[in-house]
């Protein structure tokens, strides 16, 4: 008898016997689920985790394809995670401020949060910006403002990361022109640019132009940076953003999965070579409270991306199939009540991420369901990393889940229903054609009412929202940004257009005009002369809403 | 048949998180309303516009981004420039709670926070839009006030030779094992309860706490969507369905723990006497 059919029959004679007990004892529930409505069994066996008997296929060592178990040889034993606190509110100065402070709390890298203004490419003196100015990130108007906020800070010894989308290319320029003003030449910076735009789309909603125009952009930053920036990250294919409108965690590894096809496809039609760009491509996953499905949810994810580089895009270096990611906590997880219990959630999160080989990290704030953190609330989150890097020992093995019977079998089933996703998609027309159609986004807002409704009929439990609540006030000390900011902001930026060389900024956007007219041109040596000459965020995605129009959603 | 509320849910300012607006929208279509979502990035004056040209009875703001304080007093007051003030505006996002009461004073009918249930938006609106659909109305008296006692001959006595009061009936209900005598005392009556078995509650209440005032019957005139109200308010009842009482009225008891001790009964007479 083989092992497989011999726990097969054990475990039916356990299950009968079990059957007696829940007649009298009944399970909490008649079915257990996950979030993506993959069934979750009594127990698991090693029938259940067939991967494991196909070793070398489906998992294979740390650092070997197809990284199942984490990309790297040693993972966190030589070094742990990059931690990494998204930051950024009110002026440039204030946010150099706190990352100053986290870089000096041990944080080893720095993630910039824009305000929507910067984010969809107006400048804090446009009447589209008028009440966003520094709310949700700083705002950057000039290289005046990017100057201020690495102010004192290396920018050959920092990593950056930058949430910005549709105007990525003007803040990748900016970035390298401080660099240049530091004296670090563009070879030598490392950092991120999300670049992500069909998740804005999807998800997110700051976009700007529409998708064939952007994903010139993203192309034109591909093709540049592979000579010139060599060492930054061109593009973060994002789940976080799907998952937190809703989605589940299958539906973020597939439609992140899909965008980021339609990236290769897209770079591969604008005449890059895969091995060229595909090793700069990084992804940003969620990291929700469902503890073994996240941790199944990462290893799969790395496992489809690795077997879609190698079989579907003939990628030959190793390093083109690795699924490199950034991890979040989940912001929408996070209640406004009992704020104090959202850093135990957040403690499961991260634990999740880094059992599933997360690269870097950032833990949300007890307090973001509420506003901006305060800087004793980041201090607590990032705290929370250090406590499981140095006292928890979970980094001290790799992928220490795996073989577990349970979260194999989750991988595998995440795995096939990603897969299963994929051909849809395919189907209809590819991930950009999808988008258009509005697929994602109704798949995903199906999954949020669903789990809505749940909520609302306590089938799912929210401790201290929906279920065992106190009476509170809720109002703790939170950060405001200050309302007098804006004025502040518009008058400097005002500043600079009055004290710079306004015809080098003609000359640079009228250049930029009409290399935009040019569908092969590459955008990016265009840009970097005009934010040189202090052109503003504005000024060029004017120059480049003239050319390529604006996207006005669905 | 009653009018279609319509509903205009928007994302004003420059935030993209439309998750909330989402699921509100769509609560409130399962709540049979009309809802017309306006997209991300509108402008107070967009939305005011939108508002007027949908003809809708309310405007829902969702804004994540912080940009409230300055965004939604602006869509209050483009709806009074166009002379729709009295279209009224609720919102809902990340807003802290200190912002309320401004948001408030700035002409906001209603802020609603992380963790409201779809529910309760969607009754507020239903109140907000019709102020008389489902509109808290107090009961129309004190119809009886209910008295246990152990033997009802040896107490009349009391009512009718001392404090001069009139019987008007006695009879046997069985669904609650008692036997009953109404005194009639100006608009109102006294309803004396003896118990007739030991599974009777009034028994049970004697042997805990002895005679005495046992409970408060309120005349009301609509039983059904009276406890359908006061379920949703969040009061526990002790019967979910009215059910047949003295003179054939319809009655149901509340939990005593919503008067705090004090138990009470909801009476509807079958025909006005």
């Amino acid at each position: 008898m083989s092992d497989q059919s011999k726990y097969q029959q054990q475990k039916q004679q356990w299950e009968t016997d079990v059957d007696k007990t829940t007649q009298r004892f009944p399970e909490r529930k008649e079915d257990f689920v996950t979030s993506s409505d993959i069934p979750v069994e009594r127990i698991y066996t090693p029938e259940d985790a067939s991967s494991v008997y196909s070793y070398e296929e489906n998992l294979g060592f740390p650092g070997q394809y197809p990284y199942t178990r984490g990309i790297q040889p040693t993972m966190y034993r030589s070094r742990y995670w990059t931690m990494r606190q998204y930051a950024g509110f009110g002026s440039a100065e204030e946010t150099n401020k706190r990352f100053r402070y986290l870089l000096e709390q041990g944080q080893t890298g720095l993630s910039v949060a824009f305000d929507l203004p910067t984010q969809i490419g107006y400048d804090s003196d446009d009447p589209m910006a008028e009440g966003e100015v520094g709310k949700v990130g700083v705002a950057i108007d000039s290289l005046k403002d990017m100057e201020q906020l690495f102010d004192q800070i290396p920018l050959d010894k920092v990593s950056t990361s930058m949430t910005i989308n549709a105007p990525a290319s003007i803040l990748l320029c900016m970035y390298i022109a401080v660099g240049e003003k530091q004296g670090v030449p563009m070879e030598k910076l490392t950092g991120t640019i999300q670049n992500d735009i069909l998740k804005e789309y999807i998800a997110r909603g700051t976009y700007i132009f529409p998708p064939k125009p952007s994903m010139r952009l993203i192309t034109n930053i591909f093709g540049y940076c592979q000579t010139n920036v060599p060492k930054f990250n061109t593009i973060s294919i994002s789940g976080y953003h799907i998952r937190e409108a809703g989605s589940t965690a299958v539906q973020e590894v597939a439609f992140t999965i899909a965008n980021g096809m339609a990236y290769v496809d897209a770079a591969i039609e604008s005449g890059l070579e895969v091995d060229q760009f595909a090793p700069r491509l990084a992804f940003f996953f969620n990291a929700h409270n469902q503890f073994f499905e996240e941790v199944a949810k990462y290893r799969a994810a790395r496992r489809i991306w690795a077997k879609i580089m190698k079989e579907h895009y003939k990628a030959e270096n190793p390093k083109s199939w690795k699924l490199r990611f950034h991890t979040q906590t989940g912001g929408s997880t996070l209640t406004a009540q009992q704020p104090d219990n959202n850093i135990v959630r957040v403690t499961l999160q991260a634990l999740a991420a880094v059992m599933g080989g997360t690269q870097s990290l950032h833990t949300n704030s007890r307090d973001e369901a509420l506003a901006l953190p305060t800087e004793d609330s980041a201090r607590i989150a990032l705290r929370t990393q250090q406590i499981i890097a140095n006292e928890s020992g979970v980094a001290d093995t790799i992928d220490p889940l795996g073989g577990s019977y349970y979260v194999e079998s989750l991988t595998d089933k995440i795995e096939e229903e990603v897969n299963d996703y994929l051909e849809r998609i395919k189907k209809l027309g590819g991930a950009v054609q999808a988008v258009e159609d509005g697929y994602m986004q109704r798949e995903i807002h199906q999954s949020a009412y669903e789990a809505q409704k749940r909520i609302e009929s306590k089938e799912d439990i929210i401790v201290g929202m929906n279920d065992f609540r106190i009476d509170e006030e809720i109002n703790p000390d939170l950060l405001r940004v200050d309302e007098a900011l804006e004025a502040r902001q518009i008058e400097q930026t005002k500043n600079i257009r009055e004290t710079r060389d306004q015809q080098l900024v003609e000359d640079c956007l009228l250049n930029l005009k009409q290399a935009a007219q040019n569908a092969n041109e590459n955008l990016m040596p265009y840009i970097l002369e005009a934010v040189k000459a202090y052109a503003t965020v504005g000024e060029i995605a004017n120059v480049l809403r003239e050319e390529f129009g604006e996207y006005t959603g669905m | 048949m009653k009018k279609q509320i319509r509903a205009l849910i928007a994302k004003p300012g420059l935030d993209g998180h439309d998750r909330g607006a989402l699921i509100i929208a769509q609560a409130l279509r399962d709540h049979g309303m009309e809802v017309i979502y306006t997209g991300l990035r509108q402008s107070p004056i967009q939305i005011a516009q939108a508002a007027i040209q949908e003809d809708v009875d309310v405007v829902g703001l969702s804004s994540l981004s912080g940009a409230h304080k300055s965004l939604f007093p602006k869509v209050v007051q483009a709806l009074k420039d166009k002379g729709a003030e009295d279209i009224p505006v609720i919102g809902g996002g990340v807003i802290p709670a200190e912002d309320i009461a401004y948001l408030e004073e700035q002409g906001v009918a209603k802020i609603f926070t992380s963790g409201t249930p779809t529910e309760a938006i969607a009754n507020y609106i239903e109140k907000l839009v019709d102020p008389d659909a489902g509109l808290i109305t107090s009961p129309e008296k004190i119809a009886h006030i209910g008295i246990a006692v152990k033997q009802l001959e040896a107490t009349l006595p009391f009512y009718q030779d001392v404090l001069g009061l009139k019987l008007e009936n006695v009879e046997e209900i069985a669904s609650e094992q008692v036997r009953v005598a109404f005194l009639k005392i100006g608009e109102t009556r006294l309803e004396l309860l003896e118990p007739i078995s030991e599974e009777s509650p009034i028994q049970k209440h004697i042997d805990k706490r002895g005679e005495g005032i046992h409970h408060i019957a309120l005349e009301v005139d609509d039983i059904h969507e009276r406890l359908a109200q006061y379920r949703e308010s969040g009061v526990a009842l002790i019967h979910e369905t009215p059910k047949t009482g003295a003179h054939n009225s319809q009655i149901a008891f509340l939990h005593p723990k919503a008067g705090n001790g004090v138990l009470y009964e909801l009476c509807q007479h079958s025909e006005k006497e």
